[in-house]
């Protein structure tokens, strides 16, 4: 089973990459489990043509964890993907982070948490333990980092860099940077950019997906690039993507060393045209 | 951000400030105190409780509440399991419900106040501890001293009688403190008012403004002195007095404070000092070493003072004399603690 996370900064493509990746990998006959950890739960839609499904933590706010079955909470999506999201709390109360953590326990406990590949849609940035445990307690095991060329996005990315580096340092580690995917913004010299920023923090660009209408159009269809277009050259990279990932074997000892704050600006200045 | 240092002593002060609050609230006997967090929180006061009461003979051990928070309210937020234990707490009729925050309810960020503002029919008050943002066990308890004050009015009448502020509830020695300054203050010819707060019950509070002095059990910040001369307008004197010189001189104070003759007071009470050494004289030769447990800060001099006047020697060599935690508390505090002296001297 390859537990694969991906994480970046809010509103970088996270989630469209990833529903885009499990279509790409269902169609490769593997079972898929996709897990929306973002509190406002649109990772899985398009992979349930636009229908919102309830979250794992609003049932256990209305009928309490015990009371829970599977199929309330796992929904058959495109191509048999199984499709999970967590939810969280209402804004400015409790803490999401221990959500998360609940979610996945559950999950556990009801036998759910398996299939060839899980994908976690991971939320904007590792900013505490709750939200970074998915690669904390080795959910998440292989990390990839989305993000595009904007100064903003590169920030977030490297700062989950320096999340799996501190938790490297753990003797019961079992989380790697898998790579980088750039979700191009058409920022000029942006492949180059986030290709030497991958290499600076000691990782690969896996991925260069360029901007293409064909996801909007898609998305306002409710459905992924892969099932909307399969023939696009869209559908192609996403597919590419997955042959990626699939080939993928993080190496364990390889540790992501995190840029320093100037190193960033500078790497930034370096290709930014004026 | 809060950053209170880290203290490497273990002095109970520097505890957790939810036990320093119920030390105060759980003793008016007609409120309700609620820990808002886990129940484990409130297991861990009411252990201290348990323990340090029972080691006092006390066995009427206060109820303590909780709103028991499980990981549901952790991730969803606990203020309607706050809502619902005040609801709780109601049904056993107190006049007053105090909430006591823990660190739990305050990591996520809980409204205790806004819950405790509703509309209930008793006054619902926040003691504001919220555990590691409470700080100490000192800071629960001064918190909770100020919480409690709420229910203070004002009061047109004025009696000859003090208010007794702060007193340490699950100090061994409590009510012997106690019995020591109302002796005293008797022979000023001055009553007792309030205990503020011990054994009390909110029927006692609004009497507070009737008495003419605060007595402070101690207040070494000056918090409680400067807090209670704003809110009543009443003399404070800081502290229970400890040794001969400081016994008499809080006589003094008393008895200037409310205008008073106190000169008479005070011959009485060098007197009574001195039939107290008295009666101690055949330990005279004796010699004993002081022992402070670890507690590094004990104040030797002190004792040393005391064993002086006794006459008896110190001396590294002679009988190992335990220091007590605090220092005993006026002529009779002395007394007690010479009867101790000699019990490990004559063992």
């Amino acid at each position: 089973m390859k537990q694969i996370a991906l994480y970046g900064k809010g509103g970088i493509g996270k989630s469209t990459t990833s529903a885009n990746l499990s279509a790409a990998l269902s169609e490769k006959s593997l079972e898929i489990l996709q897990i929306g950890c973002d509190p406002k739960h649109d990772s899985t839609r398009m992979l349930m043509h636009g229908e919102w499904i309830p979250t794992v933590l609003d049932l256990v706010r209305k009928k309490g964890e015990a009371n829970i079955a599977v199929d309330e909470i796992v929904f058959k999506g495109y191509n048999g993907i199984r499709c999970v999201e967590a939810g969280g709390p209402e804004p400015g109360i409790g803490c999401a982070g221990r959500g998360i953590i609940a979610t996945f326990q559950l999950l556990e406990k009801l036998d759910a948490l398996y299939g060839d590949v899980i994908v976690y849609d991971v939320l904007g940035d590792v900013v505490c333990g709750g939200f970074a445990m998915p690669m904390r307690e080795g959910y998440a095991q292989e990390v990839y980092l989305v993000t595009s060329g904007d100064f903003m996005a590169l920030y977030a990315a490297n700062n989950i860099c320096k999340a799996i580096a501190r938790l490297s340092k753990r003797t019961k580690n079992r989380c790697t940077l898998g790579g980088v995917i750039c979700n191009s913004a058409n920022i000029e010299n942006e492949y180059e950019l986030v290709k030497e920023f991958a290499e600076k923090i000691n990782s690969k660009l896996v991925a260069f997906i360029p901007r293409s209408p064909i996801v909007r159009v898609s998305e306002v269809n409710r459905k992924t690039v892969i099932e909307y277009a399969p023939e696009s050259e869209q559908a192609e990279i996403y597919r590419k993507l997955a042959d990626t990932v699939m080939k993928n074997v993080p190496d364990k000892n390889k540790i992501p060393v995190p840029m320093e704050m100037d190193e960033l600006e500078s790497l930034s200045l370096k290709y930014i045209k004026i | 951000m809060n950053s209170n240092r880290s203290l490497s002593n273990t002095s109970r002060y520097n505890g957790c400030s939810v036990s320093g609050a119920l030390s105060v609230s759980a003793f008016i006997r007609d409120a309700v105190s609620i820990v808002h967090g886990p129940a484990g929180c409130a297991h861990q006061a009411s252990s201290l409780f348990h323990s340090t009461m029972i080691a006092n003979e006390r066995f009427d051990i206060p109820y303590i509440y909780t709103s028991g928070l499980l990981e549901e309210q952790i991730i969803f937020g606990g203020e309607n399991r706050l809502r619902e234990s005040i609801s709780e707490a109601l049904s056993y009729d107190p006049s007053v419900v105090f909430v006591i925050g823990t660190c739990i309810s305050e990591t996520i960020g809980d409204d205790i106040d806004s819950v405790c503002t509703d509309a209930w029919e008793v006054p619902v008050i926040n003691l504001n501890t919220s555990g590691f943002l409470g700080d100490s066990f000192e800071r629960g308890f001064l918190n909770a001293i100020k919480g409690a004050s709420e229910l203070i009015t004002a009061s047109d009448e004025k009696t000859l009688s003090a208010n007794i502020i702060g007193e340490k509830n699950l100090e061994f020695e409590v009510e012997e403190n106690y019995s020591e300054i109302r002796r005293l203050l008797g022979l000023l010819g001055i009553d007792i008012n309030i205990r503020f707060v011990r054994d009390i019950t909110t029927e006692d509070i609004p009497n507070f403004c009737r008495g003419s002095l605060n007595i402070i059990r101690e207040d070494p910040s000056g918090v409680l002195t400067q807090f209670f001369a704003e809110k009543t307008g009443i003399p404070s004197i800081p502290r229970f007095p400890s040794g001969t010189s400081d016994t008499l001189n809080f006589l003094e104070e008393a008895g200037r404070l409310l205008n008073l003759p106190w000169a008479e007071a005070v011959a009485r009470e060098k007197e009574y000092q001195r039939s107290v050494f008295e009666e101690f004289s055949d330990l005279g030769d004796e010699r004993i070493a002081f022992d402070s447990f670890g507690f590094q800060d004990a104040d030797t001099q002190f004792f040393t003072d005391i064993a002086k006047n006794t006459g008896i020697k110190i001396d590294p060599d002679g009988t190992v004399i335990p220091i007590p935690l605090t220092a005993p508390v006026g002529t009779t505090g002395i007394r007690r603690m010479l009867r101790e002296w000699r019990r490990f001297i004559d063992a």
